[in-house]
């Protein structure tokens, strides 16, 4: 776990403060007060998706805070043949790469551990089967997308898991999967067969064999597929209410605390993250856990934190619900007025 | 999908619409960054580069000090969204290697480190978004990152891409245009009119060397313009 090192006289402050009632944190928050959280959508052009999220940045200057980048990429995978890696129905990867701007104090061996453990919890969460959008196919049993999820940490204050839930969720909503269409390649019908498929002298019209235009029904031996619109984004990915987001309790017993920074991160030494997913508000699932550090917890005291945790998670939910939609509202404005000025 | 674009047409149009010797637009954005001494986002068109410096500060490893100046590290990541075709490419990536060296010997006679033994100077270049001009754009980044944290220089370090198409020399390369046409990258440090590096890695007949090499450090220039103007309401203040 990236920590700045921390004395044992400052470690002892910051918990003593915790405990103490009513609690004191550094900054003056209540314990389960967040830090502003700022998201903006679209911000790679040439991706599918993304999205640019900062917790605690200093809205004078810009200084501080944890900044996350998420972008989506989509591209085409083979299933079967030419040693394709694609599986039925597509498929999602999810990798986060830690700047060493972000973690100035850390060698290169930590920094790349740090970030593989990232990308294990964020991959194993994400590319769970029950998030699985159903709009990632595009030829059965032999194409299929391969949706790329990759994540830049650029600054960290403390908090970063959050961050990087919430920004792949928002970069995941953002998306935009390319509608696809089958086609078939059929060989033209020429010579001998056709004219004995006529019939008779020449000057009756008998209708061929032919597949009319009007037929809907799935052609089932397409071979390859067409972008039946270049220019067109695509649709937004299924089931983009589903995308878990992840609460981060910072454990002083019998006290907790969310959105910690640096220093109190490397004071409190153990965490539970827990991703919860509300598909709709009367369903939420837990769709992963986690315990960071060393510590231990009763079992009641852990069934508490999750009931705690699912109402804090609830809220932040509906809140980035709210401000990507409205996300998505100002692109489109902005879209439209570019285009009504032309 | 679109029919063959030309490099240069019979209007002298180029394929994003710019004159021959016209520089894309230059963004400078020098907010803070996260923790960092000095920061700075460079955009050339569609490419966009932050580059963070920390330090002078104490060298994570003893091994790495010098007893009289200071160790300038340099380390390049490039994001995997940032080109059109998503490509990951790990951190001890040759090319990416070699980029960051060049980087470093471009800046090692440049800064003073003199004035900063035993002590390390971190230079991080995060590419955010390339097309075309990706080491000139590292470049730029990094002296304005370096004059933000108050590093002392020499000089600046301005750097433009210069290429010819047949005969016509061109400025400020696009992808489009970098994978068509000879190309060179040179840095130029505008007091002294004096190159600090030049990199090409096509063929260029000799004849149009000079040319092209001497307009880009006349654009090099311009682009050190840009830099003052960006830097200086932070003088004013």
């Amino acid at each position: 776990m990236a920590s700045t090192s921390i004395s044992k006289a400052e470690k002892s402050y910051i918990q003593a403060g915790l405990l103490a009632d009513p609690p004191l944190r550094a900054d003056g928050r209540a314990l389960s007060d967040f830090r502003t959280v700022s998201l903006e959508t679209g911000i790679a052009p040439l991706a599918n998706g993304s999205a640019r999220l900062s917790i605690g940045k200093n809205p004078h200057d810009g200084s501080g805070g944890t900044e996350v980048l998420a972008a989506v990429k989509v591209e085409v995978e083979n299933i079967d043949y030419a040693g394709g890696s694609g599986v039925e129905g597509g498929r999602v990867a999810c990798t986060v790469t830690c700047s060493p701007a972000a973690y100035p104090h850390l060698r290169s061996e930590a920094l790349d551990d740090l970030q593989y453990d990232m990308t294990t919890v964020l991959h194993e969460t994400l590319s769970h089967s029950s998030l699985h959008p159903q709009n990632l196919a595009i030829l059965r049993g032999k194409k299929s997308w391969l949706l790329n999820l990759d994540l830049v940490i650029l600054a960290d204050s403390g908090n970063a898991y959050d961050a990087i839930f919430m920004a792949a969720k928002a970069a995941l909503w953002d998306t935009k999967v390319p509608r696809t269409r089958s086609v078939e390649y059929k060989a033209k019908k020429t010579g001998p067969t056709a004219s004995v498929a006529v019939g008779g002298g020449g000057s009756m019209d008998v209708d061929e064999d032919t597949v009319s235009g009007f037929d809907t029904r799935q052609i089932t031996h397409a071979t390859d597929f067409e972008l039946p619109d270049y220019w067109d984004e695509g649709e937004v990915l299924d089931g983009r209410h589903r995308w878990p987001v992840c609460i981060t309790l910072n454990l002083v017993p019998p006290a907790h605390l969310l959105d910690a920074t640096t220093s109190e991160e490397a004071a409190i030494p153990l965490r539970l993250l827990i991703m919860f997913s509300f598909e709709s508000k009367e369903s939420p699932s837990i769709q992963g856990m986690r315990m960071l550090g060393s510590g231990e917890l009763t079992t009641a005291q852990l069934a508490d934190l999750i009931k705690v945790g699912e109402k804090y998670a609830q809220e932040i939910n509906s809140s980035l619900n709210v401000k990507l939609k409205d996300e998505d509202l100002r692109r489109n404005q902005k879209a439209r007025e570019r285009f009504a000025q032309r | 999908m679109a029919s063959r674009l030309e490099i240069l047409n019979e209007g002298g149009f180029r394929s994003d619409g710019r004159r021959q010797y016209e520089l894309r637009g230059i963004d400078i954005d020098l907010s803070q960054q996260g923790h960092a001494d000095g920061s700075a986002i460079i955009t050339h068109g569609l490419t966009q580069v932050l580059v963070s410096v920390f330090g002078p500060r104490e060298a994570k490893m003893r091994s790495h000090t010098i007893h009289d100046r200071a160790n300038i590290n340099v380390e390049v990541a490039i994001a995997a969204f940032s080109t059109g075709d998503r490509r990951k490419r790990s951190r001890g990536d040759k090319r990416i290697l070699e980029f960051a060296a060049t980087i470093k010997s471009t800046f090692e006679p440049v800064v003073q480190t003199n004035l900063y033994p035993r002590s390390q100077i971190d230079i991080f270049v995060q590419v955010l978004q390339q097309d075309g001009g990706l080491l000139q754009a590292c470049i730029n980044a990094t002296t304005l990152a370096l004059i933000n944290a108050g590093i002392p220089m020499v000089d600046f370090v301005c750097a433009v891409t210069g290429g010819v198409h047949s005969t016509f020399p061109m400025l400020d390369l696009t992808l489009l245009e970098e994978n068509d046409v000879p190309n060179v990258t040179i840095a130029v440090m505008p007091k002294t009119q004096r190159i600090s590096m030049v990199t090409m890695e096509t063929r260029l007949h000799v004849e149009r060397f000079e040319e092209v090499f001497r307009l880009a450090t006349d654009a090099g220039l311009v682009v050190h313009q840009e830099m003052k103007r960006a830097i200086s309401p932070i003088e004013e203040q």
